[in-house]
């Protein structure tokens, strides 16, 4: 709302007055972010420019569909409000802009920017804060360090003339939650004690989360490995690399395998009747044999020049 | 009763059990040959020489140790390793791996049995292997019985997941850590069992000889305390737990600290504090216990009760807090990237470069363990059914072992052991169970009164289970003898499992007997090829040599890295300065005996980085950084022409990356993509990336060799283009007869003074344009 | 008989009295250009020979002697008087001169207005040749020659000790002092800002080059500054003689005109019954140019603990590889001088501080040598080395323009203490001390107590 009015304000404002001071108000009346339009960013990165800015040209409007930029915005947004309670002498010479791409596609095409966002860092050109190699080109602010806005005030303290009084905001609700859970696990102890006790439950546990992780969990986490190829291809091609689904697949086999030996190793011998042992033997025995030769033929398709294969 | 097969009626015991023993005694020499010899492929297809990278630094260092003797080598400060920085080699290696060749070479020596250093650390790891094998069976032992300590040995003598690292010619430290490993195991368990303080200290030194060997000895400086807290909880402290890991934290963190590279660490690391923690808790609690034993009030109890938990707390805080005030060094960036996966990526980039150091695909997982992946779990339930405290060793061990082997293939190895443990355990108490001849009979009615636990596992089980365990067993074994056993196996599971009433088990028939055996046997042989299928084809290749199929099938060696090394050694001075990429460092200190700028023990930042900047920038920005050091050869790695995919263009990008940390004005890893973001080298690539060292050496005069057909590079499947680059501040000094390996020289400055550009160009034979005075000059003349 | 022995006694005079001069050598080759009369510089060529030169005669378009042969140079010294020569032999070009250099060969080249080959050449020594057929030329003093001939005057080498002596635009000693003025004619540089580069002889102030040879043209000259497209050709920036020292220590003499070694401009007198500077100028930048005069070489080097000065003749072969950090090691530098008059080395007494690096990456220690006069030309310093171990260099890098570049570098490694160099008891430890013993000494009462109080119970048992 603030923004839209402001812009309606813009060309008033935008009426004879030095332009940093212009610039100066801008920021004050939309809390430290100056929204721009063509003309306000050819003001703001004017070649005569004794101020420095930076500016994010993002795409904002959802029939943009770009997740990332509503994704940086916020954190955008609270270091330029961090920015804006410095002293004037020192805020107002370094200012922070947001291009939408709505409302200036011409900037994009002219700095031939295909993605969103990006963040650009304009230096002074002239007067005191002029930088010292005589740079006076953009810079580009790599997202090497995710969207979190600490690594951006971080890299924006290079180029203001004090640092940026960013403070990583206290998260909350996360310590409620975490109060919460702890409070929640320590009644769930006093309740659920004898399911704790029980070495049952530990042994589901262990034997479930032994599994999965022989399964290739951690390298889905870590490379967080899409849940299929393209095109639904569920196997990828290649010694090194696994879709996410693969990691089920592979973890149900050896799940049933390790079953089945369970299943002939506990169950089998206490069956009382001969008979039903003698079919709970083959059963098991063939179910063992089947779905390792599917493992088998499995990681064939992996390791090509595996020479090796049961029955499948 | 009746027996599925029959049995030899007239043996005496002594006979059974002398043949038992016997047989085992042949067994075990025999998986110790089967475990030695399937590690000498390497050899036989290649040759007795030392693999990969860092064993070269090993094989140097223990050669200075076998000529000049342990005080020299502790001493030894090498002035040709991270040039002109120079490393302190005593005081930066575990030297446990080099002390040990050296007392082998010197004992054979005594004997006046000459044998080369080089034979003895290349057998090394295959003897090492031997001993693991007795190690593991020794340690399942104690879990179980001699048969199933059998098995694991057999699988851990075979096992391609350690196979892998211990290979003839891979002399690294995991070579003996493994040993090591599961000794100092058995011996704690050994300790624990009997509560006694000798097999305690014999942990204690064993973990001393494993902190001397290898870096990994964190891993048992944290397992076993994590044992030992975890049986507090379980309410099983004992004695015999505070005796055995007293005795075993004591003497053996005084002892570890004498090593040189570990010093204070261990009071003053995180890695180190849960030991510590721990021991005090342990104190605590013995103190606890012996009031409650003199006193009898209940209150009191209580008291001693919360202030034992007070201490702990008050303890956990003050580690906390002495590490925030600086005292306790936080855990290292190595230990720290295991939990927190992306650290490493982020803030270690070269941590996060080295190929091991990435997240295992379960390709890898069943490539190195093979049917044990699988059996493993079964083990682990095993396991949960008889918990004695070794079994909720075993346990934690599992987990904790599976999550790191996830998290960094390397870790397969502390994954392996236990893996092979388990599933012995669980195949052995199968074949148990099949090859059993007792028969029981079929009728209902005699299963409810006979108790009498004639099983082969179970009824050891309800010993040591104490605390609330019981109750609950009790209450699950009702659960399952009230619903129809067979109607409900899961229940029947749970009854086995919680060691419920024990039910006669036994199996009927000689066909079922027949079939499981079979088919296990049948596994076990797949599992046999498998093993040496994998060992032969893909852990035997010692990356120094390389070995190809010519086009009618017979092999074909590709020897390019010594060819190149000992050009290097023949054709240039003693003293002369060598620069490449970190990866072979070592080969060239130990190959080519020159010095290196950096290499594999990779503890400066900066120097990597300066060495990245100069790979990664134009000539006229890296020829200064070159003089500045002294740099009197370059040397790439280069696979374009042979499809060797391991070469420098292809590691550049961690080059660039690990540069920009240190200088990101002026190397930013954006500039060597195309604008499409791809990492090209044909005639998209983008100009920085065409005009840096890396491109330029590595494609030097490459065009040429197709003359008039388009360059291919046969690793990124692209076409240089035409013309090559040129060099003018290098010199083309050599290149391996496949171009693998590529050298340059530095030129020295012109002795004109000027640029060597326009020296060139004036060796060209180009005029340059006629300069006239600066006018300024005439000024400054006055 | 006697006649004979008179004979040989004349021949060892003769050789006792012809000895060569030069540091290096004394075969010179002397490529004349045909157009030149050889006649004409009796006077320089006589010189030379006098001291002992042998030198060899060639024309620039001649095959033989070459100049290289198999990458082996056949002369220690080559003189260029081949100013306007256009063709030379295929052996000879710009690129193989240059290669003459780097093979220590010195040069002495003479040039000339005209656009030759060697004005190629000269730009890669950073000297800037005038714009082409245009001579140095002046108007003062008023004089019946032609402007083109100009007397310049030889100025007074500094003293080398004196605080000017580093100064960038300083002179170096090349011509002995009190020269007179000298006759010249031909043509001037400009001076590129190359380190090597020095002048030798500065045009006079009064002096400009211009095309034109009268007056018109001295306006043009200031225009064409005036506009900045060509520079100022004019003033005392020019030199008519410019000296040029390789790395490797060969040295190059480039004079702007072949007549300054005539006979003819010998004898012209510079002011009446005054003869001109001439020739002793010339046999000054030759002797300059032959590495007789401003030679200087490091003998030898030599470091070693302070603690444990090394045996008296100890050479450089025997030197420590390496220091333990903190130690105070002691640096000396063996100079000596080449005495052309004796053509022997005489140790060098007055080297005005010389300074040594001790290097890793960086300068960690930078001292002046001082000399010691108990030993005449050794100059030596003591310093304790930084607390940080490596591969360190004793860096000797002595520059100044004109005389030899004197450069060593050792390499020598300083590491950490051994294992057992560093101090045994530390009195801050003392609390530890006392702890291991307080605690052992308890241990063993503790046993003792415990045992007897056993034996004691047992006793009680039995009774």
């Amino acid at each position: 709302m603030k923004s839209i009015s402001s812009l309606l304000l813009l060309p008033l404002v935008l009426a004879a007055k030095p332009p940093q001071e212009r610039l100066a108000e801008l920021a004050q009346k939309n809390n430290g972010v100056i929204p721009l339009d063509a003309t306000t960013f050819e003001l703001i990165t004017g070649p005569k420019r004794t101020w420095s800015a930076s500016i994010q040209l993002t795409a904002m409007d959802p029939r943009r569909r770009c997740g990332p930029c509503k994704e940086f915005d916020p954190s955008w947004k609270t270091v330029a409000e961090a920015w804006s309670t410095v002293p004037a002498k020192h805020r107002d010479t370094h200012f922070f802009g947001t291009l939408d791409f709505d409302n200036a596609q011409a900037v994009f095409q002219k700095l031939n920017l295909a993605t969103a966002p990006v963040v650009m860092i304009y230096p002074a050109t002239e007067g005191p804060r002029q930088l010292a190699s005589g740079k006076t080109g953009p810079s580009k602010y790599e997202f090497s360090q995710g969207f979190d806005p600490l690594p951006l005030a971080q890299h924006l303290n290079s180029h203001t003339p004090v640092p940026i009084p960013f403070k990583a905001p206290i998260d909350w609700n996360k310590y409620a939650t975490i109060a919460f859970g702890f409070l929640a696990f320590a009644t769930f102890l006093r309740y659920a004690q004898p399911v704790l006790q029980s070495r049952f439950t530990w042994g589901i546990i262990t034997v479930i989360s032994i599994v999965v992780f022989t399964s290739g969990f951690m390298f889905n986490r870590i490379r967080n490995t899409p849940w299929a190829g393209p095109k639904g291809a569920s196997v990828a091609a290649g010694f090194q690399t696994q879709y996410a689904q693969e990691t089920q697949m592979v973890g149900m086999i050896y799940g049933t395998l390790a079953a089945s030996f369970a299943m002939l190793i506990f169950v089998t011998p206490y069956t009382k009747s001969s008979s039903r042992q003698r079919v709970q033997v083959y059963i098991w025995n063939a179910v063992i044999i089947i779905v390792y030769s599917i493992l088998v033929s499995l990681f064939k398709i992996k390791n090509k020049a595996y020479p090796f294969k049961l029955f499948l | 009763m009746s027996t599925a097969y029959a049995l030899p009626k007239d043996l005496s015991r002594a006979t059974v059990v002398n043949t038992a023993s016997l047989i085992r005694i042949v067994a075990l020499s025999l998986i110790s040959g089967a475990a030695i010899a399937s590690r000498l492929f390497a050899v036989i297809n290649f040759e007795s020489i030392i693999h990969e990278f860092d064993p070269w630094f090993n094989y140097r260092a223990t050669r200075v140790l076998a000529s000049k003797g342990f005080y020299e080598f502790w001493n030894w400060f090498d002035p040709t390793a991270w040039y002109p920085l120079g490393r302190v080699v005593g005081g930066t290696i575990y030297p446990g791996l080099m002390a040990t060749s050296g007392v082998i070479y010197n004992v054979l020596h005594y004997f006046n049995l000459p044998v080369d250093i080089r034979n003895i650390c290349v057998l090394l790891a295959p003897g090492f292997s031997a001993l693991t094998a007795w190690a593991t069976y020794m340690f399942t032992k104690e879990l179980k019985d001699e048969s199933a300590g059998l098995l694991a040995a057999a699988f851990i003598g075979i096992v391609p997941g350690y196979i892998s690292r211990s290979v003839a010619g891979s002399y690294d430290n995991e070579a003996i850590a493994i040993f090591l490993l599961m000794f100092t195991f058995y011996l704690w368990i050994k300790a624990l069992k009997a509560g006694s303080a000798f097999f305690g200290t014999c942990a204690a030194v064993f973990y001393f000889y494993m902190v001397a060997a290898w870096g990994g000895y964190a891993f048992i400086t944290n397992m076993i305390p994590v044992h030992a807290m975890v049986l507090i909880l379980m309410g099983r402290y004992s004695s015999r737990l505070y005796v055995a890991y007293s005795s075993w934290y004591a003497v053996g963190t005084l002892s570890s600290m004498q090593v040189p590279f570990v010093g204070f660490q261990p009071v003053r690391t995180s890695e180190h504090m849960a030991a510590l923690g721990v021991f005090g808790l342990l104190q605590i609690i013995a103190f606890a216990q012996l009031v409650r034993s003199h006193v009898s009030s209940k209150q009191f109890n209580n008291l001693l009760f919360y202030g034992v938990i007070v201490l702990g707390v008050g303890g956990v805080g003050a580690v906390v807090g002495l590490t925030y005030a600086g005292w306790i060094a936080p855990w290292t960036g190595r230990f720290y990237s295991l939990w927190d996966t992306g650290y490493a990526k982020k803030y270690i980039p070269i941590i996060a470069s080295v190929s091991e150091h990435q997240p295992t695909a379960w390709p890898s997982f069943f490539m190195d363990l093979q049917l044990l992946v699988f059996l493993f779990p079964a083990g682990v339930v095993l396991c949960f059914k008889e918990l004695r405290d070794e079994h909720v060793f075993v346990i934690i061990y599992a987990i904790v072992a599976s999550y790191f082997a996830g998290v960094m293939v390397r870790l397969m190895l502390t994954l392996t052991p236990c893996v092979c443990v388990a599933s012995a355990i669980a195949l052995s108490t199968l074949m148990d169970t099949y090859i059993d001849p007792v028969q029981p009979e079929a009728d209902e009615d005699e299963t409810a009164q006979s108790d009498a636990g004639d099983s082969v596992s179970g009824s050891s089980a309800t010993g040591s289970i104490s605390g609330a365990a019981p109750k609950k067993a009790k209450k699950l074994a009702a659960a399952a003898v009230a619903a129809p056993p067979s109607a409900n196996p899961l229940a029947e599971l749970v009854g086995a499992a919680t060691g419920g009433p024990r039910m006669k088990k036994g199996v009927w028939g000689f066909d079922t007997r027949f079939t499981v055996l079979l088919h296990t046997f049948g596994m076990l042989a797949f599992f046999v090829m498998h093993c040496t299928y994998v060992t032969s084809s893909a852990y035997s290749s010692p990356s120094v040599v390389l070995a190809s199929t010519s086009p009618d099938g017979s092999p074909h060696i590709i020897d390019d890295f010594r060819e190149a090394y000992y050009w290097l050694r023949q054709n240039t001075k003693e003293d002369a300065v060598v620069m490449s990429w970190w990866d072979y460092g070592y080969q060239i200190a130990g190959m080519a005996d020159r010095p290196t700028l950096v290499d594999n023990n990779t503890w400066n930042n900066t120097h990597i980085a300066t060495v990245g900047k100069a790979m990664s920038s134009s000539e006229e920005v890296a020829y200064p950084i070159l003089r500045a050091h002294d740099v009197d050869y370059v040397l790439v790695i280069f696979g374009g022409l042979l499809g060797y995919s391991g070469d420098d263009i292809n590691k550049f990008l961690w080059m660039i990356r690990i540069a920009q940390g240190v200088w990101p004005e002026e190397v930013q890893e954006a500039n060597y993509f195309t604008p499409g973001g791809e990492y090209r080298v044909d005639e998209r690539a983008s100009k920085i990336m065409k005009e840096s060292l890396m491109y330029k050496m590595s494609y030097y005069r490459f065009t040429e060799l197709y003359g008039a057909n388009p360059a291919q590079d046969r690793v990124r499947q692209q076409t240089i283009p035409k013309p090559s680059p040129t060099l003018d501040y290098l010199d083309e000094a050599f290149t391996s007869e496949n171009w693998i390996v590529r050298i340059y020289q530095v030129k020295k400055e012109d002795h004109l003074g000027r640029d060597i550009k326009s020296a060139n160009a004036f060796e060209g034979g180009k005029k340059r344009k006629r300069g006239r005075p600066a006018v300024g000059r005439r000024r400054a003349m006055q | 008989m006697r006649s004979f022995s008179l004979l040989t006694a004349l021949v060892l005079g003769l050789s006792a009295f012809v000895r060569a001069k030069s540091s290096q050598g004394d075969d010179v080759l002397v490529i004349l250009d045909p157009k030149l009369n050889r006649d004409d510089y009796s006077l320089f060529f006589g010189g030379l020979e006098k001291d002992g030169y042998s030198l060899t005669f060639r024309a620039p378009k001649d095959v033989k002697p070459k100049i290289i042969k198999d990458d082996v140079p056949s002369f220690s010294h080559v003189i260029l008087f081949t100013p306007e020569t256009k063709g030379y032999a295929s052996d000879i070009t710009p690129q193989s001169l240059i290669h003459l250099l780097s093979l220590s060969t010195n040069l002495l080249i003479t040039s000339s207005p005209k656009q030759t080959l060697l004005t190629a050449l000269s730009s890669e020594f950073s000297l800037i040749p005038a714009p082409p057929s245009s001579p140095l030329l002046s108007h003062f003093p008023a004089r019946s020659d032609p402007p083109t001939l100009l007397p310049i005057p030889v100025p007074d080498p500094i003293d080398p000790k004196s605080e000017y002596a580093d100064h960038p635009l300083a002179i170096p000693p090349i011509c002995s002092p009190h020269t007179k003025a000298v006759w010249y004619e031909g043509t001037a540089w400009a001076l590129g800002n190359n380190p090597l580069l020095f002048p030798i002889l500065r045009a006079p102030k009064e002096s400009f080059v211009s095309d034109a040879s009268g007056d018109e043209g001295a306006e043009g000259v200031v225009d064409a500054a005036e506009k900045g497209g060509e520079g100022l050709w004019a003033g005392s920036s020019l030199a008519v003689a410019a000296g040029f020292q390789t790395r490797e220590g060969a040295r190059v003499v480039w004079v702007g005109g072949v007549e300054v070694f005539s006979d003819r401009l010998a004898a012209k007198e510079i002011a009446p019954g005054v003869p001109s500077g001439n020739t002793r100028f010339t046999r000054d930048i030759a002797a300059w140019a032959f590495q007789e005069s401003l030679v200087l070489r490091i003998s030898h080097i030599s470091h070693h603990l302070a603690s444990s000065p090394p045996l008296v003749g100890s050479n450089t072969t025997n030197l420590p590889t390496q220091y333990t950090t903190n130690d105070k090691l002691t640096y000396t530098a063996h100079i000596s001088i080449y005495n052309p008059s004796s053509s022997t080395w005489t140790p060098h007494v007055s080297l005005p501080s010389p300074q040594m690096a001790f290097t890793m990456l960086d300068p960690h220690i930078l001292t002046t040598l001082s000399h010691s006069p108990s030993h005449a030309g050794t100059y030596t310093t003591t310093f304790r080395a930084p607390d940080r171990h490596g591969v360190f260099k004793f860096v000797l890098d002595y520059r100044r323009k004109g005389w030899t570049w004197l450069k060593s570098e050792e390499k020598v490694a300083v590491v950490p203490p051994r294992h057992d160099g560093y101090p045994r008891f530390l009195s801050a430890a003392w609390p530890y001390y006392a702890g291991a013993v307080s605690t052992s000494v308890g241990f063993v009462l503790f046993v003792v107590v415990w045992l007897s109080g056993e034996g004691r119970e047992t006793r009680k048992k039995a009774e």
